[in-house]
């Protein structure tokens, strides 16, 4: 083979990798692209190309009772998982980052294993649990938001564990000993030095305990009820029979709702950074 | 780690009381779960009567008898396997030229821009696949502007449209994985190399790849779990006709309530995917050693 047609095959093998990471790009992004787009397109029934563009369809989303309450049950639902895993989750990352003691790596993988069941099985399991426990005690939980809320703080809680520990290890533990030294009870040493010091995780493990259970499919889908259907579930009973650019609109406000709780965590820890 | 503070058992006493909480709510909310699931997989169902208290196998041996449940299974592994080798194929490039990216600034929005879809959720990706792939959607609308077409493709409910839309669900986990792998093989590698005389085909071939084998292995199996255990895109992107394991245990448990065999297709599903992710692991240890 001479050198010409060597240098040929090189650059044509470099373009080619160029071109099959980009297209992969665009293939990863394409369908949230076309679906905020699709939203807003004037056209009765969906079909490309647009013939012009309005934002009626969120209207019509928001008017829709099954969108707007479950547009607000996610959201709910997001906050009390975010708030219920940070009290569980940031103590217990605590003891996993601070102390040393038998059963650590097992405990570690108890409160791991959330995030690694396969959500169809755990949901499965958690509705058969709920329905046993209903059938004892008379306390509906299937369908109720005690029952959603259960559900959404374990989604949550792993995610906090995880991130929350991960920035104590590197925190100093001197700094602490410092403040204790110099007269701070362990109260105040944990809220005005520890706490601080780690909130790039806490904020980290709070962004991704809302999104995780503003999302969740599989876990949610056997414990929703009649008039009680989180956003996801909303959506996705819908497009087994309908696809309009109703249904687009509502996805949209997902992705605002998500891109919402990514901006706000920004200025505390950087997404992009943290893989 | 910490051990200034006095020895073992003074850290366990401490330890115990900030742990006990959130291991007590995953216990009684998921292990327990799961342990009356793989009990009740053990019962009977008479219908008309619900469950009947019994210890059989007989739900796993109708899982194994029964063609169409062993055809599901088989689609499920086909469908999962290919998507994570399609995942590997074109999610590397992408992972290489993120890892390899001069500017700090550039390798941050690529990240983002991989991992922004992940967290979007997969009902929201769905809905958009089904924009994109519809009769009357981008893909159709562009092949019939070239003419490639007049009447549109059905392209939507079939196999191929579950695998692309379960490649886009896998390629941001394949990628990061591969990503943070690769970004810790030192360039000097690559140099040495090319300045021996490696072609650039020769440099990943030879070089790069086998380095990135132990990120290859970890995504493949975080890709191949996910694709298993898939929901949302077999049943919209799929539609009726097209079965896998995940919609399967759903429909058993809470549409037909046969709690026995519902609860045997979810440890059949586990279990398949669990011996598979495994044995893989070994082979692919025994070729290119320890990881």
């Amino acid at each position: 083979m001479n050198e010409s047609s060597r240098l040929w095959k090189d650059m044509l093998g470099r373009t080619l990798y160029r071109v099959v990471a980009l297209a992969t790009l665009a293939f990863v992004l394409a369908p949230l692209v076309v679906v905020v787009w699709a939203s807003f397109f004037s056209n009765k029934i969906l079909s490309f190309p647009p013939q012009g563009y309005t934002i009626d369809w969120f209207i019509r989303a928001w008017q829709q009772d099954v969108f707007r309450q479950g547009f607000l049950l996610s959201l709910q639902l997001g906050v009390m998982a975010t708030l219920w895993s940070l009290l569980l989750g940031v103590p217990a990352a605590l003891a996993l980052a601070r102390y040393s003691f038998p059963g650590r790596e097992a405990i570690n993988a108890i409160l791991m294993a959330p995030m690694m069941v396969p959500g169809i099985v755990a949901g499965a399991a958690v509705y058969i649990f709920f329905i046993e426990v209903e059938i004892r005690t008379e306390i509906p939980l299937v369908g109720s938001l005690p029952g959603l809320s259960i559900a959404h703080i374990l989604i949550g809680l792993p995610w906090t564990v995880r991130l929350v520990t991960a920035s104590m290890v590197g925190v100093d533990r001197q700094i602490e000993e410092a403040a204790l030294s110099l007269g701070a009870n362990p109260l105040v040493t944990f809220f005005k030095v520890t706490l601080p010091l780690v909130r790039p995780g806490i904020v980290a493990g709070a962004m991704f305990s809302f999104i995780v259970s503003f999302i969740d499919l599989e876990k949610s889908l056997f414990l929703v009820g009649p008039g009680r259907v989180t956003l996801p579930i909303a959506i996705v009973n819908y497009l087994e029979w309908n696809l309009d650019s109703t249904i687009a609109a509502v996805a949209t406000m997902q992705i605002l709702v998500i891109a919402a709780a990514l901006l706000v965590s920004d200025r505390y820890f950087k997404l992009s950074r943290s893989f | 780690m910490a051990l200034s503070h006095g020895g073992r058992s003074s850290d366990t006493a401490r330890a115990a009381p900030l742990l006990t909480a959130a291991v007590l709510l995953v216990i009684v909310f998921l292990f327990l779960p799961l342990a009356i699931m793989f009990r009740f997989s053990l019962n009977k169902f008479v219908p008309g009567q619900f469950m009947v208290e019994a210890l059989v196998l007989e739900n796993y041996q109708k899982f194994i008898s029964d063609e169409f449940y062993r055809g599901v299974l088989y689609t499920t592994i086909r469908v999962a396997l290919v998507s994570t080798i399609l995942s590997l194929i074109f999610g590397f490039p992408l992972a290489y030229m993120i890892a390899r990216a001069r500017s700090a600034r550039t390798k941050n929005i690529m990240i983002l821009l991989v991992v922004i879809p992940l967290l979007m959720g997969n009902a929201v990706r769905t809905a958009g696949w089904m924009v994109l792939l519809g009769d009357r959607g981008v893909v159709n609308m562009l092949l019939q502007m070239v003419s490639l077409t007049t009447e549109p493709i059905k392209i939507l409910y079939t196999e191929t449209a579950v695998l692309i839309g379960i490649v886009a669900v896998l390629l941001p986990y394949m990628i990061i994985t591969l990503y943070s792998i690769i970004e810790g093989i030192d360039r000097v590698y690559e140099e040495a190399a090319s300045s021996l005389g490696a072609r650039p085909s020769e440099v990943m071939r030879l070089v790069i790849v086998p380095m990135a084998m132990p990120g290859v292995y970890v995504g493949s199996a975080i890709c191949f779990i996910l694709a298993m255990n898939a929901y949302a895109t077999p049943v919209l992107i799929g539609g009726p006709e097209f079965h896998m394991m995940g919609p399967k245990v759903y429909e058993q448990i809470t549409k037909v309530s046969n709690w026995p065999f519902g609860s045997a297709l979810a440890f059949v599903l586990t279990a398949v995917t669990a011996v598979l992710t495994i044995l893989s692991s070994i082979t692919v240890q025994r070729r290119y050693g320890r990881m």
